[in-house]
């Protein structure tokens, strides 16, 4: 049985199309998110699942039941709503409001029952503000407020939870705190949330729901869903999205300026690997600079963001040594770059041959970040090659900002030559 | 519930009966109590005027603080008071129609009349798709209100010597009540207690309508339902006193500083506390103030405490 499920959702604000052909379902103990770009339809899909607006067409299912076959009382005793942050008029305590969560299980003529008010004291505890049960909601903070009403929809034992937002006016230890207790209750509900903040959908989701002009984009596990592809087509930004190390779940990085610079002449080639390079490549190319890269290993943390840049990247499989065409390459590459910037990465016997090339090009190579010694897996191959390019004058640079003014300098540099050809 | 929350009520309600005994013994006679029974005169004053006066003043402070209760949940505004939507200027109009046209005949009736009338139409001009939201109720109330004031005024302008009687009812008054009005008067308990069974969906409403929703009330059914018996409530009470001022509005206000929001211990409060206000409030005009109309009282008392309480809740 399905918790939730929707099918041909159509949704109109007089003549404006709000959400078209939203259909999806929600299995038992999930937890679903909600994304999307401002205008999209996520809260309007949220306020169609409550009953606040009315669609066009289309069914929404809770259960089994049809919602339009419910009462009010009915859909609250299935469903609860967290909202955005509410503003309380009258001065209620917090066990008043939290008791409201009763309100569709007890009758008319009847007041709240022993169990009932153990529901709602249960309910204060896991949303952690049982010891402000007598304060006055108006009396709290923005975070207290907002586990009030999660302890309110706590206290209606509902089947399936409705959050809009529920955190995104907090701070990110309450944020964490709200979607932990609410993630804790997919035991007893199935839980929909809209979310603004990509990687806390992405954390806390079973699904994400991806949705993009009045439609669903994509619906999936987060790590089909929240790909860089799919985040370019619905916000129209770049965005670099790597594996959370702890969660393993997609973490979104903003690109700040995503208008990428003027595209530069300067050519460079850096040398890298297990990581150490992606921080300068993705200056660089913001920059503009028409970056190369390799040799490296597919898989490689470097290759992952070279590909996600855009990078051209010489590479190899996995665990496999440098072939002799990708040697050519390379020396091809080195022979176009105005610039080589070799990083301290870890160097083996499989990746050496990296190293052993630079031997024609020492000119150009700038060393970037050897001060903290040379990380030799070689058997002192690569110590030696290392130590004979500093001798031959190499410029070692130890911070970005070092490399960028370098970078200003040369290119100022560059401008002169050609002025002075020019004369 | 704050455990003591009952003894407040049971406070108000022995307050009451006090009041309403000291007032059925207080007035410009001085009756001995010891004579009432054995003199016919002193029985006649007490039985005729007094007393039904005292039951009035009592039922129309109840309706006015019941329905200014509701209205103020309902709209979410501490500054809602029973007549919010239309049903002062209404039943205005229809009693001056009444006086102007028909010599007073009838009056009640037709300023009850008007005072519903006035709020079926501010509801069904704020009705749209079957939703009427309360912001637009709160506004057209107000348009049709200054409305329903241009004919009144036009219809004073043209009054000629009846303007008088006009004004003397605008003002609101307990002068003329006899048996008879509290005998429609008692259709006032009954509102009191309709209202009071909605007590803990006028809670949740006063959270918002969404919110109302999502706890599993029926919103428009609710608004309906709250909407009538307010302005019956009201019209009732318009149609005995006149549009007695700033009961509705000031009560719910005191109770909640001392009884809490909660509506199931409010609007019992508030019902006591709108009883008792008007009772003294009457008491005194009758015994001091020469029948000066009881409405000028309230507005001069209860305008210096409404700005009061506005000075407290600004610096809240």
């Amino acid at each position: 049985m399905k918790a939730v499920e929707i099918t041909g959702l159509d949704v109109r604000y007089g003549a404006a199309r709000i959400l078209e052909e939203i259909a999806f379902s929600a299995e038992q103990g999930e937890m679903i998110g909600i994304v999307g770009p401002n205008g999209s339809g996520k809260t309007t899909l949220l306020k169609a699942m409550s009953r606040i607006v009315t669609p066009e067409s289309g069914e929404i299912y809770y259960n089994n039941q049809d919602m339009a076959d419910l009462t009010f009382r009915q859909l609250a005793r299935e469903v609860a709503v967290v909202p955005q942050e509410i503003a309380i008029q009258f001065d209620y305590t917090v066990r008043e409001i939290v008791t409201m969560g009763r309100h569709p299980f007890i009758g008319r003529f009847a007041s709240e029952s022993r169990e009932d008010h153990a529901i709602c004291t249960r309910a204060m505890k896991l949303a952690s503000v049982d010891h402000l049960a007598e304060t006055s909601v108006n009396a709290i903070s923005g975070g207290e407020r907002q586990r009030v009403l999660i302890a309110r929809a706590l206290a209606q034992e509902p089947k399936v939870l409705l959050l809009d937002e529920a955190t995104s006016n907090l701070d990110i230890s309450h944020q964490i705190e709200i979607l932990s207790i609410i993630r804790r209750e997919t035991v007893r509900a199935s839980i929909i949330s809209v979310f603004h903040d990509l990687n806390l959908a992405s954390s806390y989701c079973d699904r994400i729901l991806l949705l993009k002009d009045r439609q669903i984009h994509a619906m999936g596990p987060p790590a089909e869903v929240l790909t860089r592809e799919n985040i370019r087509a619905v916000y129209g930004v770049d965005v670099i999205v790597r594996k959370h190390p702890l969660t393993g779940r997609p973490y979104i990085l903003l690109m700040y300026d995503h208008e990428r610079g003027a595209p530069q002449s300067t050519r460079i080639h850096i040398l890298c690997g297990g990581g150490t390079g992606s921080e300068l490549m993705q200056t660089l190319h913001a920059q503009g600079m028409q970056i190369t890269t390799g040799v490296l290993n597919i898989l490689d943390s470097d290759y992952l963001t070279a590909k996600e840049l855009g990078i051209m990247v010489i590479s190899e499989p996995p665990f496999s040594p440098i072939s002799e065409e990708s040697v050519s390459i390379l020396k091809r590459c080195l022979t176009e770059a105005d610039l080589i910037i070799l990083l301290n990465m870890p160097i083996g016997r499989g990746n050496i041959e990296n190293i052993r090339v630079l031997n024609g090009y020492k000119e150009k190579v700038v060393m970037y970040g050897m001060d903290s010694g040379i990380q030799d897996y070689s058997g002192g191959e690569a110590t030696r090659l290392i130590t004979d390019l500093c001798g031959c004058g190499a410029l070692r640079i130890e911070s970005i900002q070092e490399m960028q003014s370098f970078l200003s300098s040369k290119r100022l540099h560059e401008k002169k030559d050609k002025s002075g050809m020019i004369i | 519930m704050s455990p003591r929350n009952p003894l407040i009520l049971i406070a108000l309600f022995v307050t009451l009966l006090l009041s309403m005994a000291a007032a059925v013994l207080t007035g410009p006679t001085s009756i001995p109590i010891g004579s009432i029974l054995t003199n016919p005169v002193y029985y006649q004053i007490i039985s005729e005027i007094r007393v039904p006066r005292v039951i009035a003043a009592v039922l129309v402070g109840a309706a006015l603080a019941t329905a200014g209760t509701a209205m103020q949940g309902l709209f979410r505004n501490p500054m809602a008071d029973p007549y919010i939507i239309g049903t002062s200027a209404g039943g205005s109009l229809g009693a001056a129609i009444s006086i102007v046209f028909l010599a007073g005949l009838g009056l009640p009736v037709f300023a009850f009349i008007g005072a519903i009338g006035s709020t079926f139409l501010v509801y069904m001009i704020a009705r749209r798709g079957g939703k009427v939201p309360v912001e637009t109720l709160l506004l057209t109330g107000v348009a049709l209100s200054m409305f329903l004031s241009a004919m009144l005024s036009f219809l004073m302008y043209t009054a000629g010597k009846s303007l008088h009687q006009i004004i003397f009812w605008l003002m609101g008054g307990f002068w003329t009540v006899s048996w008879s009005q509290v005998h429609v008067g008692l259709l006032i308990p009954i509102g009191c207690v309709a209202i009071y069974i909605f007590a803990r969906d006028i809670n949740i409403i006063s959270l918002g309508e969404e919110e109302a929703m999502h706890l599993g009330v029926n919103v428009e059914q609710l608004k309906v339902i709250l909407l009538f018996i307010s302005s019956l409530l009201a019209g009732i009470a318009v149609s005995i006193a006149g549009a007695i001022g700033f009961i509705g509005l000031i009560t719910p206000h005191i109770m909640r500083t001392i009884v809490g929001p909660d509506h199931r211990v409010l609007l019992p409060a508030a019902i006591l506390a709108g009883s008792i206000l008007l009772l003294w409030a009457d008491t005194f005009a009758r015994t001091f103030g020469n029948e000066m109309p009881v409405g000028i009282i309230t507005s001069f008392f209860g305008a210096p405490f409404f700005m009061y309480l506005l000075r407290r809740r600004m610096r809240a």
